[in-house]
């Protein structure tokens, strides 16, 4: 059997769960202590992938990412490369398509942050960005692991956005939902379970650790 | 509040699902849409017949079929699978209804011309879309094609794959994939329209076959259409969207 779709799919998780926080925790911070005009209109904006269809948002991406695109134009431009069909054009895709899943667990963790402790760490004349390493960021490491987490195990599920922007192209963009999709569809059974099988532990593996996290933190 | 949604619960649980119920049931493979769309109401007003057509790739309306889903008949995009489901035992002998052509579809007017094999090796042409070449016929189409013209190892590096050959249809479309193979039938719809298209002679033409389930709820309606589907009507439309 052919490895080389569970290593990319598993390639594309890692590099958004290493990624997803850079663009995750401005977000979830903003919208955990924000006190700003169009807050709720931003945390739609942000949560919107979460509800919408895969195939749209996939089908959105494609349109904004392609050659004649913003994004996708601008891409061309800089880098000469067609960003669609892409591993880093998936890997975008990725991570707006897994920006509420980092950003819900981060913000809420956030808000449970006693207050009070900043208050000190201010008064206490702790810089910001000394009170965010001592302080922030230490508490909110449940929220964090369970957000890295889930995001990691969303990835390697993903099908809808990476059909839709990737092209299937073999060792590039073809992950291993879409090879099993292909597999089952050229009826190749055998290939289509062996595959699933591979997966399946790995997801199991990652609600256990997620469950134990949470378990902690209770 | 609470008496307007169990309200509007009630009203959901009301609305009669016996007014989606139909005389036939079609499962038809997707790249025959837009003259599926044609042909439903002909038949109905020539039979007097409500027909309802499921529109999805052939792979997975077999998939579906084979799982005791409730359809009378299979309009697939191959012979492959209806031959199957008659070897199986699960339908009767299979027919062609239509032979589709590949086309190089792009929607910049300057790659097309009348040689499709100098523009999908043009250095210009970055990305070409493709349906799966192992489950899609239109997609095996187009391979045989440039592998006849020797040219599939040279191309290969460019190739995007779809799922389905609307799928390639809609890389190019949205100008991700510079020109795709596509079917004829594409080239008539609204997207088609704006672009432009090569015929590549040298794919073979797509045999599209069709077979009546065993399990066919409705079999006195699924052999009228059948016949219906011979008619000159029915010749006319075919033509009409670029098939034989």
């Amino acid at each position: 059997m052919d490895w080389t779709p569970l290593i990319l799919s598993a390639k594309l998780a890692i590099w958004t769960m290493l990624l997803i926080p850079i663009l995750a925790s401005p977000m979830a911070s903003l919208l955990a202590f924000g006190r700003f005009k169009g807050k709720s209109l931003l945390d739609a904006v942000v949560t919107l992938p979460m509800v919408m269809p895969p195939t749209v948002l996939g089908f959105a991406l494609l349109v904004v990412m392609g050659p004649r695109g913003y994004l996708g134009g601008l891409w061309e431009d800089v880098t000469g490369n067609r960003l669609v069909f892409s591993f880093t054009g998936i890997l975008l895709a990725s991570l707006v398509f897994n920006l509420p899943f980092a950003v819900q667990p981060l913000r809420a963790s956030l808000e449970k942050l006693d207050p009070r402790l900043l208050e000190s760490a201010a008064v206490l004349g702790l810089s910001p960005l000394s009170t965010f390493f001592r302080i922030v960021l230490p508490n909110c490491m449940g929220g964090l692991a369970a957000a890295s987490i889930l995001v990691f195990a969303h990835s390697l599920g993903e099908f809808g956005v990476i059909l839709m922007v990737g092209g299937s192209i073999p060792g590039q963009t073809q992950v291993a939902s879409v090879a099993i999709f292909e597999a089952v569809e050229a009826l190749r059974f055998d290939d289509a379970f062996r595959m699933s099988a591979a997966l399946i532990p790995v997801c199991f593996a990652v609600l256990l650790i997620i469950n134990k996290i949470n378990a902690r933190r209770a | 509040m609470k008496r307007i949604f169990s309200l509007v619960l009630v009203l959901c649980l009301l609305v009669p699902s016996g007014a989606f119920a139909a005389d036939l049931f079609i499962a038809q493979a997707a790249n025959f849409t837009p003259v599926m769309k044609e042909i439903i109401p002909a038949f109905e007003k020539a039979t007097g017949l409500k027909a309802q057509a499921t529109y999805a790739s052939t792979g997975k309306l077999y998939g579906q079929i084979i799982n005791d889903a409730p359809f009378d008949i299979f309009l697939a995009a191959d012979e492959k699978r209806p031959n199957k489901l008659f070897a199986d035992g699960l339908a009767e002998k299979p027919f062609v209804y239509a032979k589709g052509q590949v086309v190089l579809w792009s929607s910049d007017k300057n790659f097309c011309g009348d040689d499709w094999k100098a523009t999908v090796v043009n250095d210009a042409v970055k990305r070409v879309s493709i349906a799966n070449t192992e489950t899609a016929p239109y997609g095996t189409s187009s391979m045989k094609a440039m592998q006849a013209v020797g040219i599939w190892d040279k191309v290969q590096p460019k190739l995007v794959f779809g799922q389905s050959i609307s799928q390639a249809f809609q890389f190019a479309s949205t100008g991700s994939a510079d020109v795709g193979f596509c079917a004829y039938s594409s080239v008539f719809t609204d997207a088609g329209k704006k672009g432009c298209f090569t015929v590549v002679d040298e794919a073979p033409p797509v045999i599209q076959a069709a077979c009546v389930l065993k399990s066919a709820p409705h079999a006195d309606a699924a052999a009228k259409f059948v016949k219906f589907l011979a008619t000159p009507e029915v010749q006319a439309m075919k033509l009409k969207y670029g098939y034989k």
